[in-house]
């Protein structure tokens, strides 16, 4: 009887992590690891606001745990999985429904590029408050 | 005979909304971003928040982007499951804690928003 060679489920990521991998298959992964980041933190986040509905008391006192340059440096890195989910995001809308599949290398090219741009843009926008002040006291 | 063997429809329709539901989000999401940190305040006290939300216009923006996030993001996540070679005990299991999850999360997040009160402050100075 002829041995069938079964498939290894121990070495199943090995095997996935051994494909080629191109600017498409790079998108993919990171849209998929992005978008569970987000749904994660859309969780995070409901459970987060909640304590508006008991007042003022209740939501300053839990936010004042998670407001300072420590959780605004998370947001801001938050900030780069949304572009990434975004920008990537559009680009598929774009293969799918703009001929995309002709351009979608420069087209991922041309995302990380405004990517970068955007991810900065917010961060001024995001720590103009200390970056207005740290120049005030210099 | 093998048309509906394994589901109960093509997918098509989640296909496509899902690329709607992502454009209004991409939109929708820069915009949050930018509102919750253009000053420390504006997204961090309940000050800034209460008087956001005087506006109904504010909060059925907000009810909108819980409800498509929540569904283009379960969605998301399905679609990640839906690669793989499931069982269908283990994908009727998925799917329901997916919904039951989804919907319980949303409902909170809706009652958030609109447990918020309204304080009236504009309106009763100009009354007077």
């Amino acid at each position: 009887m002829a041995e069938i060679k079964k498939f290894d489920q121990r070495s199943w990521v090995k095997t996935n992590l051994n494909y080629k991998k191109d600017t498409g298959s790079k998108a993919w992964i990171l849209h998929r690891l992005t978008g569970i980041a987000l749904i994660a933190y859309l969780f995070m986040h409901i459970f987060s606001v909640s304590s508006l509905a008991q007042g003022r008391a209740a939501f300053d006192n839990f936010m004042h745990h998670y407001t300072g340059p420590f959780f605004m440096a998370l947001e801001w890195f938050l900030f780069a999985f949304v572009l990434f989910h975004s920008l990537n995001g559009v680009r598929i809308v774009l293969v799918d429904w703009a001929d995309g599949a002709k351009y979608h290398k420069q087209l991922y090219r041309f995302s990380v590029v405004i990517g970068i741009v955007l991810f900065f843009a917010m961060g001024y926008i995001m720590f103009s408050h200390e970056i207005h002040k740290l120049f005030a006291t210099l | 005979m093998y048309k509906h063997q394994n589901s109960r429809s093509s997918g098509s329709f989640s296909w496509v909304f899902q690329r709607i539901t992502g454009i209004i989000l991409v939109v929708v999401m820069i915009g949050h971003y930018i509102l919750m940190h253009y000053t420390p305040e504006s997204g961090h006290t309940y000050d800034a928040v209460l008087a956001r939300m005087q506006s109904n216009w504010y909060r059925v923006l907000d009810l909108t982007f819980v409800i498509l996030g929540m569904y283009h993001g379960l969605n998301g996540i399905w679609g990640i499951f839906r690669d793989y070679k499931l069982k269908s005990w283990q994908t009727i299991s998925l799917v329901g804690v997916l919904i039951v999850a989804g919907l319980a999360f949303t409902l909170w997040g809706v009652k958030t928003i609109l447990d918020i009160p309204y304080v009236n402050t504009v309106t009763s100075t100009i009354a007077k």
